[in-house]
């Protein structure tokens, strides 16, 4: 990653802000001070949980109290011992620190739990069985099968954004009753994905009487059946999913659309381009950054699609509709098989990073060197 | 007395409409004699009005009117105060609050309980909050509650099958002697006595439901002339799925729409639809010389995957290859098949738990409500004999009926043993809910719950809140003979019975959509996930639990 | 002259071909919108029907109320919502308002928490270069959208246990960490590229007149993002008003909310399509409001962030 790294935009040339003597040791004083309680109340709870000490607190409530006591320490400390820097960093740091307290511990031990062998029903509790969990689902077809699906699921995004796209387009054109269209197209992310499964997976999609299937009827699929070929049921689970979430691509659009500068575009007008001439060369190229991180957040959304796969099919018929989430709750939720279902959530947790560490490399190196090209095509 | 009476009518082994002609004098002898003492004075005091007040319930909202809603719920609470009333002073809990966690289907369940136990909490002056859970979590939330020691409830709504993991783990209150008298519990029928409800010789469990799987068919498919061109209903499997071949392309009688067998969910529901195998499977099966069906008892070996069990997945896949089913079956659970398809009138045979016969007829979803019968489920005319390895052909076919989930039951966790007020309060709800006069407006009115008492067979009662009597008899008379029945396939009571079933099912709907080459394979699949789930559980502590839940 | 007339006439001509095609695209454009529209709308005028049907009106998927099936207030009674139960003791109605209120406070606490930190690091990560070790804005934006990744339903032991710990089951406050956090990664990406979008200048400008960095902040830079503030906090609304995995896992009598209610139409009884209707419809209504009331600022706001 290079220094000025293209995801950050502008940025202030440095201040120099002296900052005095005293201002820093009291600075120090204040960090060390909240350190020291910190690592006090840890100690003293510690030493209760261990059973060392005989008295402490009835629960952690505060140790995390003074954890967040020490985060304030150490971002006040920060401004008074690093002036204008400090200030910088205290813009970052309440999220920083928040969200290390959530997370920390549940990371940890869902790192050690997916190296256990627990069973919520077991007679012993958790057992630590090593890399057992990894060769299991290494042998586990059916996982590998959900996690096929997944590459299915998230090709269907470029589908979703392609008709977001043109919805964008069109909300953006010169027309009437802009504003209701624009409610209107954004209501179906608004509703609860369960309702979404019950009133259109097995209600409207019902083989007998759902409208869906009368359409079907009348457009001469004599037994519409919704879940029952494999890529038909993928098809309708991916046509509910779009449903809700392609509200929020074409926002993302939208917005981006709006924020084209005018101008190019009148250029491009009076140069005597088509509309479809305009819209390859100018409107797309610019839309290219608020494309991306459309589609990055639809693809991370979609990679946790269960609700409605759970609902509707429980990843029927055969494991054609299961998608890694849904795949894992089965096992970990229905089956209280806790150690490997962990397992199999950290795995697909680092295939993800992976993933999307890769696609924002190419993507961001790919649109920087697209709109240099273009930026030398102007001149 | 009671019990006596029960028991020579059993000895006797009375015709269906004997028994249920004993069992209506059995209420009244209760009704009459009463022990002496305070109980004998109290239930004395109660059996003047028990009558009376029984079929005043009964009429609330009334059959055809549609399904009961929250002031009726509160009404039949507020009318069957009296046991509460005889053992708890007005306002005696005042300060109290509990926790009660179960389940919230809509209108059914904690909707019921909180509209019974309303009057009850403005008699006593406790508080309830409540834990809703949707059935879905319910599992996973009680094994993480227990996992992580945050049990934070203090009367659970629970089936069974999940005493293992929570009696067994020293989770719950042993029932107070009051309890006991106050609920009539030699009023319950005969399998959800003890062992049922009871860990290492102590009562937990205050039952509200009893389970058990029947036929239920629709009467207009047979007789002379009927699409089936059968004379009588099919008594076993191969009749059955006879049937289903045969109405395919014809019309059903009612709807006219196209006309269907049997209707087996092929998809999964959360454990839940395993027991439809079973249904098909137990008549295969479960032997009459031996207690055991799922599992060999001395070694918790499978036997899923037995000729009797692939012989039970081989007809369903039978019916998938003919063509059989509705469109889209392999997307239908339990759920489905006895709402989306039977009460709707499509398809014409399906075994479900009992209470889908009362749905038939006061349900809000029903439209077969005129034209439904219902029997024990139906046999197989082989057996396959797992002690001695080998098919067996007895004179008359085997039959087994699958007491599935062995019902619901109210029990009281050991948060509030410590503390006797609240302890008293925590039963005297319990107690209220699982009473015998609100059993019978829970039985017969959509609930959630099924019939489980001796008292609920009593055809006068049903008769007199609008319920036609030949379908009461018929309707009650399925469940009493599948209660009472000598073969009847038992469910085992051991930790994690539902991580069997909800992977059996996982593999069962793979192999009926064609994941496997065969029934055999399929069965084979569930066999070695169940063999790694008791190694992972622990097999010593299974077979133990096993061979304690059979009684051997 | 001729030719000026030549001229005339073929721009009349090509003025009527353009009007021809205007019309044609104008025709194209509304019915496209309006079969989109549609789409959108039908299943939830659908939902809002079925909570006035009877089960056969359902299961014979009868369409338009008072021509082929007769409204009834059905699932609004179930509820005990309907003209004929709002004044009478309802157990069911105070079990929904309870949840209600939960819900109202869990995503607005959650979502207001979110928006406040979030903006703060959106602004950060948009202006000033960072090095946390080897972490550098790229990464450290990455980090807060890893959040974001993990499939809930693995978090359930270790949120058990640490809430458990804390002390946190069962409670708003615990709710409103969990919604923070779950809400929190969003926020931040799109405030971040919100922030970009304001030209620097302004900033300088601030900044050569003496305020301090954070003066600048919340005088200048926070009015002019007000819009994408507005937009992010809609989102998140949106997304912990529904959610349900942490809801049915980490709350009990007191804290729970309305997607658990949702859930439990389902169970071992069929479905009460009627009430699960009503308590759709009952549980999409607030977020509506909020759709209509600030529709403009969602818009605006990401229009602000979306290209720089």
């Amino acid at each position: 990653m290079t220094t000025t790294s293209p995801n950050v935009g502008q940025t202030f040339e440095t201040v120099g802000v002296g900052t005095s003597a005293s201002r820093k040791s009291l600075g120090r004083l204040i960090i060390i001070a909240g350190t020291l309680l910190f690592a006090a109340v840890l100690l003293f709870q510690v030493l209760y949980a261990a059973g060392v000490s005989a008295s402490g607190f009835a629960s952690w409530r505060p140790v995390f109290y003074a954890y967040f006591l020490w985060a304030a320490s150490v971002v006040l400390g920060q401004i008074l011992i690093r002036g204008e820097q400090g200030q910088r960093a205290a813009f970052v740091l309440p999220a920083v620190f928040f969200t290390v307290a959530l997370v920390i511990f549940p990371t940890a031990f869902g790192l050690y739990l997916a190296f256990t062998d627990w069973n919520l029903s077991g007679s012993v509790g958790r057992r630590f069985n090593g890399f057992d969990n990894i060769v299991a689902l290494w042998n586990d077809p059916f996982y590998w099968n959900a996690l096929r699906n997944m590459v299915y699921y998230g090709l269907a995004v470029f589908f979703e954004y392609a008709i977001a796209f043109g919805l964008a387009v069109l909300l953006n054109a010169d027309i009437k009753a802009q504003r209701f269209f624009r409610i209107v197209f954004l209501l179906p992310f608004m509703l609860s994905p369960v309702a979404v499964s019950w009133m259109v997976g097995k209600s409207i999609m019902e083989n007998r009487f759902g409208p869906a299937a009368r359409l079907a009827r009348l457009l001469g699929w004599d037994n519409p059946a919704f879940f029952t070929d494999p890529w038909i049921a993928r098809l309708s689970i991916e046509v509910m999913d779009a449903w809700v979430f392609i509200p929020l691509i074409m926002i993302l659009l939208l917005a981006g659309l709006q924020a084209l500068p005018k101008d190019l575009l009148e250029a491009a007008r009076v140069d005597g381009a088509s509309p479809w001439q305009t819209f390859w060369r100018i409107t797309f190229p610019l839309m290219l950054p608020v494309s991306i991180t459309a589609i990055l957040i639809r693809i991370i959304f979609k990679l946790k699609l269960a609700d409605i796969v759970i609902n509707v099919t429980s990843g029927g018929p055969g494991g054609a509709t299961d998608t890694v989430s849904s795949f894992i709750y089965r096992e970990y939720r229905d089956r209280s098989n806790v150690g490997y279902g962990t397992a199999l959530a950290e795995f697909y947790l680092i295939a993800i990073v992976i993933f999307i560490t890769i696609a924002l490399l190419v993507t961001t190196r790919w649109v920087s060197r697209y709109s240099t090209a273009r930026a030398v095509d102007r001149v | 007395m009671r019990i006596d009476v029960y028991q020579r009518l059993m000895a006797v082994q009375a015709s269906r409409r004997k028994f249920l002609g004993g069992a209506a004098a059995t209420a009244a002898s209760v009704a009459a004699l009463g022990s002496t003492g305070v109980l004998g004075t109290m239930s004395r005091a109660l059996a003047q009005d028990s009558a009376s007040l029984r079929a005043e319930i009964l009429k609330i909202p009334g059959v055809g009117m549609g399904s009961p809603t929250d002031a009726d719920w509160q009404k039949v609470g507020e009318m069957c105060l009296g046991p509460t009333k005889a053992t708890v002073q007005e306002g005696e809990f005042a300060g109290v609050e509990l926790t009660f966690m179960g389940l919230n289907n809509q209108n059914l369940h904690n909707f019921l309980f909180r509209g019974f136990l309303k009057p009850w909490e403005a008699y006593t002056g406790a508080k309830i909050n409540w834990i809703d859970l949707a059935q879905a979590d319910y599992n996973p939330r009680l094994q993480q509650s227990i996992a992580t020691g945050t049990v934070d409830f203090d009367i659970i709504e629970m089936g069974a099958p999940f005493e293992g993991d929570t009696a067994g783990k020293g989770l719950l209150d042993e029932m107070p002697d009051w309890v006991k008298a106050q609920i009539d519990m030699d009023d319950y029928v005969n399998y959800l006595k003890a062992p049922v409800g009871t860990w290492d010789g102590k009562t937990y469990r205050i039952t509200i439901d009893g389970d058990c799987h029947t036929f239920a068919y629709r009467t207009d498919y047979f007789g002379d002339g009927s699409i089936s061109g059968m004379a009588a209903v099919p008594t076993t499997w191969d009749e059955v799925d006879a049937v289903s071949k045969a109405v395919k392309g014809q019309k059903d009688p009612l709807t006219g729409l196209d006309a269907y067998g049997f209707l087996d969910p092929l998809k999964g529901w959360g454990g839940f639809g395993f027991y439809f195998l079973e249904d098909r499977a137990s008549a295969y099966v479960k032997h009459p010389d031996d207690k055991a069906w799922l599992f060999d008892p001395d070694t918790m070996k499978p036997r899923v995957n037995n000729p009797g069990w692939v012989q039970a997945i081989q007809d369903v896949m039978d019916l998938i290859a003919a063509g059989a089913y509705p469109p889209d079956q392999i997307n239908a659970d339990p759920g489905a098949t006895g709402f989306q398809q039977f009460l709707a009138g499509t398809g014409s045979m399906l075994c479900w738990w009992g209470d889908i016969g009362s749905n038939a007829r006061t349900s809000d979803t029903s439209v077969v409500g005129d034209v439904v019968g219902f029997s024990i489920n139906p046999g197989a005319k082989k057996v396959y004999n797992a002690k001695a390895g080998a098919w067996e052909e007895p004179a008359e076919p085997n039959f087994a009926p699958n007491m599935a989930y062995l019902g619901w039951g109210v029990y009281v966790t050991n948060r509030v043993s410590g503390d006797e007020k609240k302890r008293k309060a925590a039963w005297s709800a319990a107690a209220h809910l699982g009473g015998k006069d609100i059993s019978l407006w829970m039985a017969a009115y959509p609930s959630g719950f099924q019939p489980y008492r001796n008292s609920h067979f009593n055809y006068d009662e049903w008769e007199t809140a609008g319920y036609d009597r030949a379908f009461i008899e018929d309707y009650l008379g399925s469940n009493a003979d599948s209660y009472n029945h000598p073969n009847a396939a038992i469910e085992p009571r051991i930790p994690g019975i539902f991580q069997y079933y909800s992977v059996a099912e996982d593999e069962l709907a793979k192999g009926f959509a064609g994941q496997y080459k065969s029934a055999q394979e399929t069965a084979d699949a569930i066999a070695a996930a169940w063999e790694k789930i008791t190694d992972q559980i622990g097999r010593d502590s299974q077979v133990k639990l096993y061979k304690a839940s059979l009684g051997m | 002259m001729a030719s000026t007339a030549v001229t005339d006439d073929r721009r009349f001509e090509s003025l009527g071909s353009q009007r021809a095609r205007f019309v044609a695209t104008r025709i194209l454009i509304y019915g496209v919108l309006l079969l989109w529209a549609f789409i959108c709308l039908f299943p939830i005028y659908w939902t809002l029907t079925t909570s006035f049907k009877s089960a056969p009106d359902v299961m014979q998927g009868h369409l338009v109320p008072f021509v082929d099936f007769t409204p009834d207030w059905k699932g609004w009674r179930s509820l005990g919502l309907s003209p004929d139960t709002l004044f009478e003791t309802s157990t069911v109605r105070e079990e929904f308002l309870k949840r209600m209120g939960n819900s109202l406070v869990a995503s607005l606490g959650g979502s207001l928490l979110a928006v406040a930190i979030g903006s703060l690091a959106g602004y950060g990560l948009a202006r000033f270069p960072y090095r946390f070790g080897p972490m550098r804005n790229n990464d450290i934006s990455f980090f807060f959208l890893s959040q974001l990744i993990l499939p809930p339903v693995v978090l359930a032991m270790p949120f058990l246990v640490l809430y458990k710990e804390l002390a946190f089951l069962d409670s708003l406050p615990g709710l409103v960490l969990v919604y923070t956090l779950m809400v929190l990664p969003i926020v931040i990406w799109i405030m971040r590229d919100q922030f970009m979008s304001i030209p620097i200048e302004l900033e300088e400008a601030a900044l050569v007149d003496g305020l301090s960095i954070w003066g600048t902040f919340v005088r200048i830079v926070l009015p002019l993002a007000l819009p994408g503030i507005v937009a992010a906090l809609i989102l998140a609304l949106v997304l912990s008003w529904n959610e349900y995995f942490f809801a049915a896992l980490l709350t009990g009598a007191t804290a729970k909310t309305l997607p658990v209610m949702v859930a439990s139409q389902t169970g071992s009884q069929g479905i009460s399509w009627w009430s699960m209707a009503a308590l759709s419809t009952a549980a999409i209504l607030p977020l509506i409001v909020v759709g209509v009331l600030l529709e403009r600022y969602i818009i605006k706001g990401l229009t602000a962030g979306a290209v720089k």
